[in-house]
């Protein structure tokens, strides 16, 4: 009875959920008068979304049969058994559905928490446990089609990969379990939010917290960026520990989850098992298995708890000082969007991905001890990724206006200066990732010529990056003054980001694609640079007064 | 820089207002004025119009017909010009939740090219006034809705605009704070340069505060004056600013049936 009440009361929590995270009214968004809000569209567009997450899911699983069974397997790891593998082609498979699953509820629950659901719900006369159902359910909701997509795509790749019935069914507690753990991560992690930095305030220890909350969130999207970018050196570090016989290293590899539950379909008939006793595998699986039950237990009354919780909110140390500090229009916008940013974990995800990613690019290959000649494709691979992630993320910067949209409309912002403010912002990330990488290729090659060519390779792309942000906001701007403010969440329009982030893609990529193929067919390295400095100033020259003309002078 | 004063022209001038969602009209040829030195009263019933107009004034919605100016600008056509000289207290007040209040005051301030001085004597004043001050660094997500509302009239007092747009203003505040707020409006307009236009539903905040009253219905004006001339619109000498509102929306009536057949719950 209780599960039935729970499910009708959190299929209308969940419409109005979707109804915030599109129309964002309780964030502060303005209600549009051209178009009226509909909890139908609301509905569908989050579909959308979450089909498109769920269709991320299905691409990765489908690659498990092109690694399983080809000439792929010889080439990746070539001294290692061939089960022992495909082991942990299923294993990097589990721990990206796990990755990815954790992100998407990092995006998602402020967006839960936002729309206070919770609150409407807890002054009806419900007992307890059906308000604990509920809310599960809820929750649970927000992750239907990307768990359903898990729990279908997986055994179907893995009964496909091994031509087995028996194998796609004992990848199904795998698959199970690293869905679980990674929706009570982001229940766990969703808790920090709200207690350590929903209710943060100023001041430098504050800031420090926040910040290091941030990168804990920003990890398992770096995991998963990481896990795809270095898969051929994580299939080769794992030929190396089996070739050299470190056993205590690859043994804890292979009992770390999700690796035993991968292992499982090995085990299974007609397959070629891992070259390691069944026994301590299945054994270690159980115990996974076990663990799962006070973690499940733990779930049933978690979603209810988050919503309850209340901010810690920070006191004002000392007496009052009621001093403000002036800013320049642009700089305020800046650092507006920069604390909003940072005390959000869907844009802090945003601003710190690309520069983690120089970090970890860098740190990778770097200190792998380059030489000059390959110093630039190591360089121009970081910069590159840097510059698309950073072009890729800024209409999300938009979407940041949302919050207390109905209230900045109100005030004389000049348009120009609001564009110039988030434009700054794309700007500042690639420049961060950018010196990021410059430090690390001046540590490891500390001559003059590499280190200035590889900031005028970085210098060289940043018109590039200048028309690709401005292109994206224009039409941003342009839509915000039709339309009403395009919300660009993960859930409320992941189609938005697509559309405008491509023409925007396009431009940040075609000078390095540009340098990329004339380098490979005239080997000139760093000699091409002034060619692709030109190309990226021509798409300035050409964008700039066209955007600028398109966007017009007023306020927003 | 401060805007007191600084144009030509009244307060607020509106003319055939019309705001509409979609098919659904929400104002329907309004016109109005502010004038310097008055504080105008809209009232009406929930749904009646009184916060879309109060958005079209401040630039929010955009006018499906009509024309607003503030000061001789209108915020369609130079909204920048036209919000430097108003000040804006929203209906909800809601906000940069993950900002404190100390950072939303330093963001309005800079938009509002303030200099940092002015803008800290002013805020820090209110601040004490309406007793924020333990919260000036606590997100405002954390706040209750009446602190968030006090720091709503704390920025728009920030750079003492020509016009004041106030929707339900006092609804969130306690007591103290109500009072404070009345006599500072009062004494905002006494120079007979800048104008409030508020929006209310509590006629008690009407009847003592506005100099002049619209009586909004349907997102039409049904009446429009000082008590006095309300009174005389409705031909009954003595009657409260309430008698007046439900005899010019024609509610009357419909309130007597009301109460009839709540009665009959008991």
């Amino acid at each position: 009875m209780s599960w039935r009440i729970a499910r009708t009361l959190s299929a209308t929590l969940y419409a109005e959920v979707a109804f915030q995270a599109i129309y964002g009214l309780r964030s502060g968004n303005l209600l549009s008068e051209r178009t009226p809000p509909s909890v139908a569209t609301a509905v569908s567009r989050v579909r959308q979304s979450k089909i498109l997450i769920s269709f991320l899911l299905a691409l990765v699983a489908l690659a498990v049969p092109a690694l399983l069974g080809g000439p792929f397997e010889r080439i990746a790891a070539p001294q290692l058994p061939v089960g022992l593998y495909r082991a942990s082609v299923l294993a990097a498979l589990l721990v990206i559905d796990l990755a990815l699953v954790w992100w998407t509820g990092l995006q998602v629950l402020p967006t839960l928490l936002g729309a206070r659901v919770q609150s409407l719900l807890e002054t009806l006369p419900l007992d307890p446990r059906t308000l604990d159902r509920t809310a599960l359910l809820t929750t649970l909701r927000l992750f239907d089609a990307p768990i359903a997509t898990v729990m279908v795509v997986t055994p179907l790749v893995v009964g496909l990969a091994f031509g087995s019935v028996w194998a796609a069914l004992a990848i199904l507690p795998g698959a199970a379990m690293v869905l679980l753990v990674a929706v009570a991560l982001s229940l766990a992690t969703g808790r920090f939010y709200v207690q350590r930095v929903q209710g943060s305030g100023g001041g430098r220890w504050a800031t420090g917290l926040r910040w290091f909350y941030l990168v804990l969130w920003t990890l398992p999207a770096f995991a998963l960026f990481g896990f795809v970018t270095f898969s051929p050196q994580f299939f080769t570090e794992l030929d190396t520990l089996y070739v050299n016989g470190q056993i205590v290293a690859l043994t804890t590899l292979l009992a770390t989850f999700p690796f035993p539950l991968a292992e499982l379909p090995l085990y299974t008939p007609g397959q070629l098992a891992p070259e390691v006793s069944a026994l301590p595998i299945l054994a270690l699986a159980a115990v996974y298995l076990l663990l799962m039950v006070p973690l499940a237990l733990w779930m049933r009354a978690a979603p209810r708890a988050l919503a309850r919780d209340v901010p810690a909110a920070a006191l004002t140390a000392g007496g009052f000082v009621p001093t403000l500090r002036g800013r320049s229009l642009v700089l305020a916008v800046l650092e507006k969007d920069l604390r909003t940013a940072s005390r959000t974990p869907g844009f802090a995800f945003l601003l710190l991905l690309p520069i983690l990613d120089a970090v970890a690019i860098g740190l990778w290959s770097f200190l792998g001890q380059p030489t000059p000649g390959n110093v630039l494709t190591v360089g121009a691979a970081a910069v590159g990724s840097s510059a698309l992630l950073a072009t890729f993320f800024a209409p999300a910067f938009f979407a940041i206006e949302v919050f207390g949209f109905a209230y900045t409309r109100s005030l004389p912002l000049p348009r120009e200066d609001l564009l110039t403010g988030k434009i700054a912002l794309v700007l500042a990330i690639y420049l961060a990732s950018s010196s990021i990488v410059l430090g690390l290729t001046a540590a490891a090659i500390p001559t003059v010529y590499v280190v200035t060519s590889f900031a005028f390779f970085a210098l060289a792309e940043l018109p590039a990056i200048l028309a690709a942000a401005l292109l994206e906001f224009t039409i941003l701007f342009r839509r915000a003054a039709t339309t009403g403010l395009p919300i660009t969440s993960l859930y409320a329009g992941a189609g938005w980001v697509l559309a405008v982030s491509i023409p925007g893609l396009f431009l940040a990529g075609a000078p390095l694609v540009s340098f990329e193929y004339l380098r490979n067919g005239a080997h000139l390295g760093f000699g091409l640079l002034p060619v692709m400095a030109a190309i990226a100033l021509l798409e300035l020259a050409v964008v700039a007064p066209a955007a600028l003309k398109v966007l017009g002078r007023g306020s927003l | 820089m401060p805007a007191e004063g600084s144009s030509a022209g009244a307060p607020l001038c509106i003319e055939s207002l019309v705001v509409e969602y979609g098919a659904r009209r929400a104002v329907d040829h309004l016109s109005l004025t502010v004038g310097p030195g008055e504080i105008y009263g809209l009232l009406g019933s929930n749904g009646a119009g009184k916060s879309s107009t109060l958005k079209a004034v401040v630039g929010l919605l955009r006018p499906a017909r009509g024309r607003v100016t503030v000061f001789g600008t209108d915020p369609q056509l130079d909204g920048v010009s036209a919000k430097q000289q108003l000040g804006y207290v929203s209906e909800t007040p809601l906000l940069y939740d993950a900002l404190t209040p100390r950072e939303f005051l330093e963001f309005v301030a800079s938009v509002r090219r303030l200099p940092a001085a002015e803008a800290t004597a002013r805020a820090g004043t209110f601040a004490a006034a309406l007793q924020v001050e333990p919260e000036y660094d606590r997100p405002l997500g954390t706040l209750s809705n009446g602190t968030r509302q006090k720091i709503l009239l704390i920025a728009a007092f920030l750079h003492s605009p020509g016009l004041l747009v106030l929707d339900e203003p006092l609804s969130n505040l306690d007591p103290r704070s109500v009072r404070i707020i009345k006599d500072l409006l009062k004494a905002y307009v006494a120079d007979g340069r800048r104008g409030v236009l508020l929006s209310t539903h509590a006629m008690e905040v009407a009847e003592r505060l506005c100099t002049r009253v619209g009586i909004l219905d349907a997102g039409v004006l049904r009446g429009e004056g000082t008590l006095a001339e309300l009174r005389s619109a409705v031909a009954r000498g003595d009657v409260s600013l309430e008698e007046i509102f439900l005899a010019l929306t024609r509610e009357d009536g419909a309130v007597r049936a009301a109460v009839r057949s709540l009665g009959d719950l008991r």
